[in-house]
């Protein structure tokens, strides 16, 4: 069904075959033109979509804004998934029902596992990804999703209104205004705008504003945001030339083929789509000492590498690459664009020299001679909001019922914007609901390290995910995102399927009586040498040795484990995602006890939840220093053990901070006793009502 | 009132407690239920001025604490006790928490009991290893027990231990006190035999408050002046920390922590870009080499430590110097017994004498040491390479008269002209051009106070003030990190499953930070970004 208004054009199911939700115009309020939504998620990127579903998964009706939809699910730079760290994100946004993972397995033309040989905890997925399968695929599946309804648009302006009571910050959302001037209503809105808040376009010395190649940037909501009082950075990415297939000289180069089997994204495919003969290799170049001598000669020709804007400490460009690593031979991965595509997509090359000057450094590196540069490389500057200033659910202080989400808040990267995309659908829905915001720990997940990270120290760099980064790493691994996360987000957040949730469930269960199987079997090291030959354990105990410490072992599997014990391990080796994950677990058993413990420490500090509307700068009854105290006010931690990760928070300030939190609670507790009696007696009353 | 007079023990627990309190240590108001319930009971028998009479015999060093402090402890403890015999029935259930902490709870310095305190699930546990007992004596009950340490089986000492089942203990979990003799070897040793206990780490700063905290245990709102108490107390644990890693052992730490996080870093650089980005070849292997030469440097140096830590249970003053300047009489004067032979003859003492004292109220290992001087007898010339040796090493050295400064290491050095005496009072005074120094003369005495506090203000100095600090617990401390930092090394297998490997130099790093500070992940970030050229 199509609605049309002004430029804001419904567009509904002209891909669809499904039943499409009908646009709901609310019929009781006083302006029945007017729609009104749960939840408003303005932009169709990576954030953007998952938000979006995530929100409807949830139950919420939701409305996706965006300039074009055809650029719904555009993978405006690399045409890749995952990798190390980033595939992490992507097997927990797939533990939460999110999207990017399940599209990935139906659209890639190369898929391989990073860091196979470093241990499972830190094993990396990834995929070229068909940019063209990748939208469609998308874009299928955002408008085929319950409650989710699309729209045409760019948002100019946020309707604010008088803040709830209950709840810190200055105002509220309540809907946005158009560049047409309509309006939409909505309980909560999400923004995730990525590079187009005032962005601008830098090839050489030229630059136009724009937040995408051929895009339009946004202007005015980049205006009201800065009214509003959020205090606004800017930082710049950038992306490489694009180079024509038929152009390049693969024979000499070196060839990376994809794994077989191929590893899929998600929790719920046993395969891809496609087998792994008919995926498309990946080849290896490298730049030479031309190269570096065009990026030096030609410094005063590209703006983008001298702006003041703060780019990254590492190295995002081959300029920056050539600056501070001379004489050096920096690596070009040449990967396929689609299965279909002629272009191929140099990783490794950004650069923002002048169109013509990129022709010529290509054609200096090998392979590359005769290249031909279809679409010059390009870098962004845009505007990014201090994610100080938003809430673990991603709500900002400032505005309530706001949501920001992905390169918005200062990363970089897909996978990352994916990952903050689903938290804010899911917040932004139960805020609507009025429940408990789903907010993921620092021990929960690497979603929870990116957000504490974000929240609590900001960042002046775009945000990547590293598995450096990530405390528990041996606890948070790709294998297990769904025990760490589908549970909870089918039970505090409503955003899993039942099938998702019932799956987890089994795998949970499965694992647990797997392991302590193994546990219990227990026989001598010699016993154990003659069953498994090929193992050399150590005959230095004479203590009975687990069949769970066999399993430990390298040389050791389920399978070769069940061989020699049929009973009872043989029917876990029937799921071969069973055995390998129990595999994984024995591996890592003794460290995950040790670190067990601490993250029992992390999480006491952060059950103590700090109060929302606490006023550090004026505060009176807690002993803090000044500089303490701007530090709290900036940042406002929502719990202790987010206050104690702030830098320059001392042990004295978060024991004071301690004090202050159990009084009030005490406070609160000696408050709450009477309205709890005042409740009972309404409750009463009721009751004689219908009594009545 | 089962017990109107409360064992001696306790009422020295008391004064070690209240020292402690007055000189902003908290832990001591931390002290048991049951320590409290005896107390509380003699206050209830004579009065809360029991506790004031007793105070002001306590030791010297609470003169120098000024009276408005004073005052509002003891508003404080007044009102703690008052409340505890109001409300003995508090206690909310104690969440599940990870390590079993303990720390030294009472004062550093002379006293005659000192109270070492655990919290934690392992408390029990400890008690029993460390009494080699199957059961724990009865709750919330003084008990005499011989504590012996677990690795040697050797007696440490007869102490009263109480056993805290949880919630009903400061801290809400399980708690244990030792209440032992308080010389410096016999606190060093328990809190030693218990950094062995698996399980049980020394407590961080304010932990047991934190703790407590965290339980409900602590009703504070009407406390005045908590808040300057934990700071004072964390300022305190920080100065002293920070004063322990001036010297040497600080040098070491940093170095070795510098090296471990970039041995880490390049570790995690291997593995969040090993694969997408060149890095250069050979990371690994150097980061290996670095690992290997770390756990032999702390295995030597753990090995040392733990030879010397018997010998010295203080500060190790040297006393050096020209022959026949009169060091000998110089260290029997000061440890008032003839420790040396001395004679008008030059070289009479050939080998490094040394004998404990307490000089001003610190423990000090006093050593005489054969005269600096060339060209004589293969055993004093031994003799004199020995008393440079010792030189090398430790804290404090007197010179005695024209000493040349013995080594050229920044220690500290008293320069001290013996025989001021022999000056005629019109003659000339000792030369202008020498450093500063100080006239003594063992002969008559004339100098010994002016000597006794310079070495007063070094030691300070050097092993913190007695009255805010506890060395021997950074000591602990410093050896329970560096042991935990050597073990988790040891589990470094990068040949294997690198995660593994490289939590294992996590955990090792996360040690040595605990003593120096830092650590966390931005400085492993940083390293990598500035060695390896990494980027999309």
């Amino acid at each position: 069904m199509f609605y049309l208004r002004g430029c804001g054009r419904w567009v509904a199911a002209s891909f669809t075959k499904q039943q499409f939700p009908l646009v709901r115009l609310s019929s009781d309020s006083a302006a029945p033109r007017t729609p009104h939504f749960d939840v408003i998620v303005i932009g169709g990127g990576h954030a953007g979509t998952e938000a979006a579903t995530a929100a409807a998964r949830c139950g919420s009706r939701t409305l996706l804004l965006t300039h074009r939809v055809d650029t719904i699910g555009q993978m405006s730079c690399n045409p890749s998934f995952g990798g190390i760290g980033k595939g992490h994100l992507m097997r927990e946004v797939d533990a939460l029902d999110g999207l990017c993972s399940r599209i990935c397995d139906q659209s890639g033309v190369h898929y391989k596992v990073l860091n196979r040989r470093k241990g499972p905890a830190v094993w990396g997925l990834r995929a070229q990804i068909d940019r063209k399968l990748y939208k469609q695929n998308m874009q299928k599946e955002i408008l085929n999703t319950p409650l989710l309804t699309v729209q045409e648009g760019a948002v100019e302006d946020l309707i604010l209104t008088e803040p709830e009571p209950e709840h810190t910050g200055k105002c509220r959302v309540s809907g946005v205004v158009l560049v047409d001037g309509s309006t939409v209503y909505a309980e909560s809105v999400i923004l995730t705008t990525g590079t187009f808040l005032r962005g601008m376009i830098v090839i050489g010395l030229e630059m136009h504003p724009a937040g995408r190649l051929g895009d339009q940037p946004s202007i005015g909501l980049a205006q009201t945001l800065e009214k509003l009082g959020f205090v606004v950075g800017r930082l710049k990415t950038g992306t490489p030339p694009r180079i024509a297939k038929d152009s390049i000289n693969f024979s000499i180069l070196n060839k990376q083929t994809p794994d077989n089997p191929s590893v899929p994204f998600s929790f719920t495919n046993e395969t891809v789509w496609i087998k792994p003969e008919d995926q498309l290799p990946c080849y290896l170049t490298y730049t030479n000492p031309r190269v570096d001598e065009i990026v030096l000669n030609n410094l005063h020709l590209n703006s983008h590498v001298k702006e003041t804007t703060r780019g990254p400490r590492y190295c995002p460009s081959i300029e920056s690459k050539v600056l501070r690593f001379p004489n050096r031979l920096h690596q070009v991965w040449l990967e396929p664009e689609g299965m279909d595509s002629d272009l191929i997509y140099p990783q490794g090359l950004s650069m923002t020299l002048p169109t013509e000057l990129q022709e010529k450094m290509i054609t200096c590196i090998r392979g590359l001679e005769k290249a031909k540069v279809i679409q010059p490389g390009y870098g962004v500057q845009y505007d990014y909001l201090d994610p100080r200033q938003i809430t673990p659910s991603l709500e900002t202080h400032l505005v309530q019922r706001l949501f920001f989400a992905g390169q918005i808040n200062g990363t970089t990267g897909y996978e990352e914007a994916a990952a903050q995309g689903v938290i804010a659908g899911i917040n932004a829905s139960l805020r609507v609901s009025r429940k408990p915001p789903f907010v993921v720990s620092r021990t929960e997940g690497y979603i929870g390290v990116l957000i504490d990270d974000l929240t609590t120290l900001g960042t002046s760099e775009p945000y990547r995910m590293f598995t450096s980064r990530v405390e528990f790493r041996l606890s948070l691994r790709p294998d297990n995102a769904d025990i760490r996360l589908t549970l909870r987000g089918y039970k505090d957040a409503g955003c899993v399927s039942q099938q998702r949730y019932e799956r987890a469930c089994w795998m949970k269960s499965s694992l647990e009586e797997g392991i302590s199987v193994l546990k219990s079997i227990e026989f001598s090291s010699s016993k154990w040498k003659n069953l498994i030959p090929e193992v050399s354990i150590s005959t230095s105990r004479s203590l009975p040795v687990r069949a769970l410490d066999v399993l430990k072992y390298e040389e050791v599997d389920m399978d070769s484990l069940a061989k020699a014990v049929p009973e009872p391990l043989k029917k876990y080796t029937k799921c071969r995602e069973l055995a390998e994950r129990l595999k994984i677990e024995a591996t890592y058993e003794s460290v995950l006890f040790h670190q067990l413990q601490e993250i029992k420490g992390v999480q006491q500090d952060e059950a103590l939840q700090l109060p929302k509307d606490i006023d550090y700068l004026t505060i009176r009854d807690v002993s803090l220093s000044h500089e303490v105290r701007e530090k709290l006010h900036f940042s406002r931690p929502q719990t202790i053990g987010a206050a104690s990760r702030i830098p320059g928070v001392t042990p004295a300030a978060i024991i004071n901070l301690l004090r202050f939190v159990k009084t009030t609670q005490q406070r609160q507790a000696a408050m709450n006793e009477s309205p709890k009696t005042d409740q009972c007696l309404r409750n009463a009353d009721r009751l004689q009502e219908r009594q009545l | 009132m089962r017990n109107s007079k409360p064992p001696l023990a306790v009422i020295c627990t008391a004064l070690c407690q209240a020292r402690s309190v007055l000189s902003s240590i908290p832990y001591s108001y931390c002290q048991s239920r049951c320590a409290r319930t005896l107390k509380i009971r003699s206050h209830v028998a004579r009065g809360t001025t029991f506790r004031y009479t007793h105070l002001h015999r306590a030791p010297a060093s609470l003169s120098t604490l000024h009276q408005p402090m004073e005052a509002k402890i003891f508003r404080w403890w007044a009102g703690r006790i008052l409340r505890l015999c109001t409300r003995r029935s508090s206690g909310a259930a104690a969440p599940g928490s990870g390590a079993t902490i303990f720390a030294l709870s009472s004062g550093q310095g002379r006293c005659g009991i000192a109270v070492i305190r655990t919290s934690g699930p392992s408390s029990g546990h400890a008690l029993r290893i460390l009494t080699a007992a199957r059961d724990l004596p009865p709750a919330r009950h003084a008990s005499l027990r011989l504590l012996s340490d677990p690795r040697s089986g050797e007696p440490l000492d007869r102490a009263l231990v109480l056993w805290f089942p949880g919630p009903r203990s400061f801290t809400g979990e399980d708690c244990v006190e030792f209440h032992v003799h308080g010389g410096p070897a016999v606190v060093s040793g328990v809190l030693q035999a218990l950094g062995s206990v698996p399980g049980l780490r020394p407590a961080e700063a304010g932990e047991f408050t934190r703790r407590a905290f965290a339980n409900g245990k602590l009703n504070l709102t009407e406390v005045e002046g908590l808040a300057d108490l934990i700071h004072a107390e964390t300022e305190a644990q920080r100065r002293q920390a920070l004063r322990q890693l001036d010297g040497e052992l600080g040098h070491l730490c940093r170095g070795w922590a510098e090296t471990l996080t970039k041995a880490l870093a390049h570790v995690e650089a291997y593995i969040d870009f090993g694969e997408d980005d060149n890095l250069e070849e050979g990371v690994l292997e150097q980061a290996d080499i670095e690992v290997r030469a770390l756990e032999v440097a702390l295995g030597a140096h753990l090995r040392d430590a733990r030879r010397g830590q018997r010998l010295r249970s203080g500060a190790h003053v040297v006393v050096t110097g020209p022959p026949n300047a009169g060091k000998s009489s110089l260290v029997n004067l000061l440890s008032r017994k003839p420790v040396s032979i001395v004679s008008p003859e030059p070289g009479t003492t050939r080998d490094v004498l040394e004998t404990p004292v307490d000089l001003a109220g610190f423990p000090v290992l006093l050593s005489d040491t054969a005269g600096l001087r060339e060209g004589v007898g293969p055993v004093e010339q031994e003799g004199v390479r020995r008393a440079r040796e010792s030189c090398n090493f430790l804290a404090t050295v007197v010179a005695s008269v024209g000493a040349q400064s013995p080594s050229d290491s920044s220690q500290r050095l008293l320069l001290v002209l013996n025989k001021s005496d022999l000056l005629s009072p019109e003659g000339p005074g000792p030369r202008p051009d020498l450093p500063p120094h100080l006239l003594l003369s063992c002969l008559t005495g004339e100098g010994l106070d002016g000597l006794l506090e310079a070495l007063r203000k070094e030691l300070a100095a050097v092993c913190g003030d007695p009255s805010t600090g506890s060395p021997l617990l950074t000591r602990a401390r410093h050896q329970h990190h560096l042991q935990g930092c050597l073990d988790a090394l040891s589990h470094y297998k990068p040949s294997k499953d690198l995660a593994l490997a490289a939590e294992a130099l996590r955990v090792a790093r996360g040690h040595l930070t605990r003593l120096t500070g830092g650590g966390g992940t931005e400085e492993i970030l940083d390293i990598i970004f500035r060695d390896f050229c990494v980027g999309k």
